[in-house]
């Protein structure tokens, strides 16, 4: 019985997580978006449509999960959720995994706006203001049907709180601190919702400083760095966005614009750059300030959709218009190997610098009759984006990419107990990269006594590629919510492919900090898989059960293989070269919440992902591995309070140079308070991650390799107060 | 009830997944080239103007693929530059690097040259000379010796082809 009035509470607090399903989400953003009259959807019943909607697991982080996770940083908030992981560099950037797969093969998008950063760099992260974000779907499995071939491995969809239901100005103001970086971080949101016309203005500003780790030494190709007071020496950054939204609604027209501005300065340990010199890590008496190397990134975006519904919601029909621009450069101090090459005149240490702008459109129909047990949505996407180089350095060529898809999709209710979808899409893609030939590099390796063939195979540093691909993707999928609704199976079976990227077909250089020489192979073909999922969930007053096994068979899945040949380039480690592999992948994730007392609850969350690369048999990189979290909370009065114990199995599964990482436990606590303050509701959230300082390697950061465990132990206060 | 038979499910699963975890386990060459480097020993003086002793044994356990040795300084922000042997041009920090690929295709082999020259105007001082193998498959193996440049040798020095000229 209290069980009864136990769990209804939980899904309205909605630190629940569910599997369900793909084809939905759009037309949930759309009406989550635009919707202005005031139908305000409560969690739990967003989840169960969302659940029965779609044949996918998904994953679902509300305002509550969000900020019970909250560390400033998105993509750390959703390593919380079993399945999702993030790929670190330190405290500043973070880039999320998805059952093993990131970069590009995972989409982000934001009000249904497929973001476009430089997503495929290793130490490019997520530009996304955490403070700003009020509701994330993830999507585990193959997305591409929505948001085009990038989104194979999973899609994370974020979308802001949604507008008062009523005419009023409101507003928050959000304030963080967080101890392992000594970070301060705040956000002021304004807005106003009149009638039909609804806008909302955030700023947010956060600053860190270098951050701590336990341990006193790293080890960086071989040499032993010392760590200077136990702080990673020049990791420190801010970060300052901006945002305005307005929307605007009157009858069967709705319109929304966004506008956004994401600007970081991150500094890179010294100690894991470049040439290993321990005299770049001695303390400089200042954790908070950002000395070279450092990276700048720039995100700005402008948004808008325009939406009708025809014919009493017989048909809806949108249009989505974007542009991005995405700048990113690296600074480190001029340095060259080439006798011939002076630093720039203008920005001598600018060593990489990329700018990304990218068009994009997209158009919706919808079509949908009441009573009708069918459901139909055609659509168009297309994308335009050019890229421009610049820096003393060279890594990726100037290009310009071109992609258009369109898809259709169904879903069909033969029964309210049943729906069955299904969807194909067509995508064409071309790519067009610039030549590059570098001339300090041709007298350089001229100098080492290079000739002919070798020479002309150095020479360039970008050969012209331009190729045109285009390929089908589909799925077939179903939900089984039999009887009363406590149990619930569904199955998703896909086929998807994805475009190569610039980097894959035309990079052709030395990262910094990789060390190794990374090369594109200009004939790849597209990557290309089919993948099955499945769900089971079980829901009684007190036990909530989910899991959901996966397993994808890939023909050709494009990964960077060692040559085993040295690279001529001076500084530069071996040859990595994106090479197409058969691949597979295969795990599930399962959790188990128990309702032990009205007030008591325990929760179990596991994943496991395995993979496997059938052509060179060993396992592909950066596999996460296998992981359990058991939670223990108590919610009551506002209150809840948690216990976590993380137990992170070892990686002995690696890939070719990659080493295997020891397992570890971690403990962590949280407690939060939610208070109603006249018509909003205060929060306050104090968490302690890491408890007992614990020294750990995480197989997934890129510090791991330099032997750089992760941070310390952290404690944040997070209070949110809305107006 | 209920809460056994989810218990079962979540026990079934993991049955399922377990055996797969242990058992596809892969079978791809991942294990690293080995790298004995006998001559220059760690912290060898490394005589400016003549060609380096080099002398090491790898091997590995599938086939051997190529090996690079590289020679830079070890400054540590120190300022070289402006070492000048009087009457002589101004020494640069030297730099080298270079790939050999006889080894290719053996197990194990034993590598010995004369190859790597010591520019006469290279700034003494403290080096890093680092070894760097791979094996067919692309596993690398890596090492670093501390080395020092000068203009003399030291008492530890080439013991064979040169124990004429002491």
């Amino acid at each position: 019985m209290f069980a009864k009035r136990f769990l209804p509470a939980v899904f309205l607090c909605g630190c629940v997580w569910l599997p369900a399903g793909a084809q939905q989400q759009e037309a949930d953003s759309v009406s989550k978006t635009v919707s202005l009259d005031g139908v305000v959807v409560s969690a739990g019943s967003y989840h169960k449509a969302a659940e029965r909607a779609s044949s996918l697991p998904l994953e679902i982080a509300d305002e509550r999960f969000l900020r019970q996770h909250f560390t400033g940083n998105i993509t750390q908030t959703l390593e919380h959720l079993p399945g999702v992981h993030s790929m670190d560099i330190g405290q500043g950037f973070s880039k999320p995994v998805i059952r093993g797969m990131g970069f590009n093969r995972i989409s982000v998008a934001e009000n249904g706006i497929k973001q476009e950063g430089q997503q495929w760099g290793a130490d490019h992260g997520l530009e996304i203001d955490a403070f700003g974000v009020g509701r994330i779907t993830v999507r585990k499995g193959p997305a591409s049907l929505l948001y085009g071939s990038d989104a194979m491995g999973g899609a994370i969809e974020i979308s802001q709180s949604p507008p008062p239901e009523d005419n009023r100005v409101f507003g928050e103001a959000v304030v963080m601190g967080r101890s392992v970086n000594d970070a301060l971080g705040g956000s002021l949101m304004l807005g106003i919702r009149h009638d039909g016309w609804y806008a909302r203005l955030r700023y947010t500003e956060q600053r860190f400083a270098d951050y701590r780790l336990p341990a006193d030494t790293v080890v960086y190709l071989s040499q032993r760095m010392p760590v200077e007071g136990r702080r990673l020496k020049n990791t420190a950054g801010f970060e300052r966005d901006a945002s305005l939204y307005a929307g605007y609604k009157t009858g069967a027209y709705a319109s929304s614009y966004t506008l956004s501005r994401t600007f970081q300065k991150t500094g890179f340990f010294p100690g894991a750059h470049g040439i290993p010199d321990a005299s770049r890590l001695a303390d400089d008496g200042d954790a908070r300030n950002i000395d070279l190397p450092y990276s700048l990134v720039e995100h700005l975006k402008a948004a808008s959709r325009q939406q009708y519904v025809f014919g009493d919601g017989r048909a809806t029909a949108w249009i989505d218009l974007g542009y991005q621009r995405n700048d990113r450069e690296e600074w480190s101090l001029f340095h060259t190997h080439y006798t011939g090459q002076k630093a720039p005149e203008k920005d001598p240490d600018r060593e990489l610098a990329f700018t990304l702008d990218t068009y994009s459109a997209s158009a919706r129909l919808r079509l949908f009759s009441p009573g009708s047990r069918w459901e139909h949505t055609a659509g168009w996407d297309v994308q335009a984006q050019r890229n421009r180089v610049g820096g003393y350095s060279f890594l990726l060529p100037s290009y310009d990419r071109f992609t258009a898809g369109a898809l259709w999709l169904t879903s069909y209710h033969p029964s309210p107990e049943l729906s069955i979808s299904a969807g194909i899409r067509y995508d064409y893609g071309r790519i067009r990269s610039d030549a590059y030939t570098d001339p300090y590099l041709m007298a350089y390796l001229t100098g080492r006594g290079y000739t002919g063939e070798a020479l002309e195979s150095y020479r360039w540093r970008s050969y012209p590629v331009s190729r045109r691909f285009g390929d089908f993707s589909g799925s077939v999928g179903f939900v089984w919510t039999p009887g009363g609704g406590a149990h619930q199976f569904k199955s998703n079976i896909g086929r998807s492919f994805r475009l190569p990227g610039a980097a894959e077909l035309a990079s052709n250089g030395v990262h910094h900090g990789a060390f190794r020489h990374e090369q594109g192979s200009p004939m790849l073909s597209s990557e290309q898989g089919w993948q099955l999922d499945a769900g089971y969930t079980y829901e009684s007053a007190s036990v909530r059960l989910s899991v959901s096994p996966f397993f994808a068979w890939f023909s050709n899945y494009i990964y960077l293989r060692p040559t085993g040949e040295w690279s001529a380039l001076p500084h530069a480690g071996q040859i990595y070269r994106y090479t197409g592999a058969e691949a597979v992948f295969a795990g599930a994730e399962a959790s188990l919440r128990v309702g032990l007392t009205s007030h008591l609850a325990w929760e179990l969350t596991a994943e496991y992902v395995y993979t496997y690369n059938v052509d060179e048999r060993v396992a592909l990189s950066f596999s996460p591995p296998a992981g359990v979290r058991n939670t223990l909370s108590w919610t009551g009065g506002g209150f809840s309070v948690s216990a976590e114990l993380q137990s992170v199995a070892s990686q002995r599964r690696v890939a070719r140079n990659e080493e295997a990482t020891p397992g570890v436990h971690l403990i962590h606590a949280q407690a939060d308070y939610s208070a109603r303050l006249g018509r909003t509701r205060v929060g306050l959230t104090l968490s302690v991650h890491n408890m007992l300082n614990t020294a750990f390697l995480n197989h997934l950061s890129f510090y791991r390799k330099a032997e750089i465990p992760e941070p310390g132990r952290n404690i944040s206060l997070i209070i949110k107060l809305p107006f | 009830m209920k809460t056994i038979n989810s218990i079962s499910v979540l026990c079934l699963c993991a049955a399922f997944l377990l055996p797969c975890a242990v058992s596809c386990e892969s079978s791809g060459d991942t294990a690293k080239p080995v790298i004995n480097l006998i001559e220059p020993a760690e912290g060898d003086i490394l005589v400016i103007g003549e060609s380096v002793h080099f002398e090491m044994e790898v091997s590995d356990d599938d086939a051997l693929r190529e090996y690079k040795v590289e020679i830079h300084n070890n400054f540590d922000g120190h300022q070289h530059q402006a070492s000048v042997r009087s009457g002589e041009e101004e020494s640069v920090p030297f730099y080298f690097e270079r790939t050999w690929s006889d080894i290719s295709g053996k197990k194990n082999a034993t590598v010995h040259h004369h190859d790597i020259l010591i520019s006469s105007n290279a700034t003494p001082g403290s080096y890093h000379l680092e070894v760097f193998l791979t094996d067919a498959s692309g596993n690398e193996a890596y090492l670093v010796r501390n080395v020092e440049l000068a203009y003399e040798g030291g008492d530890h020095d080439h013991d064979h082809d040169q124990a004429g000229l002491f």
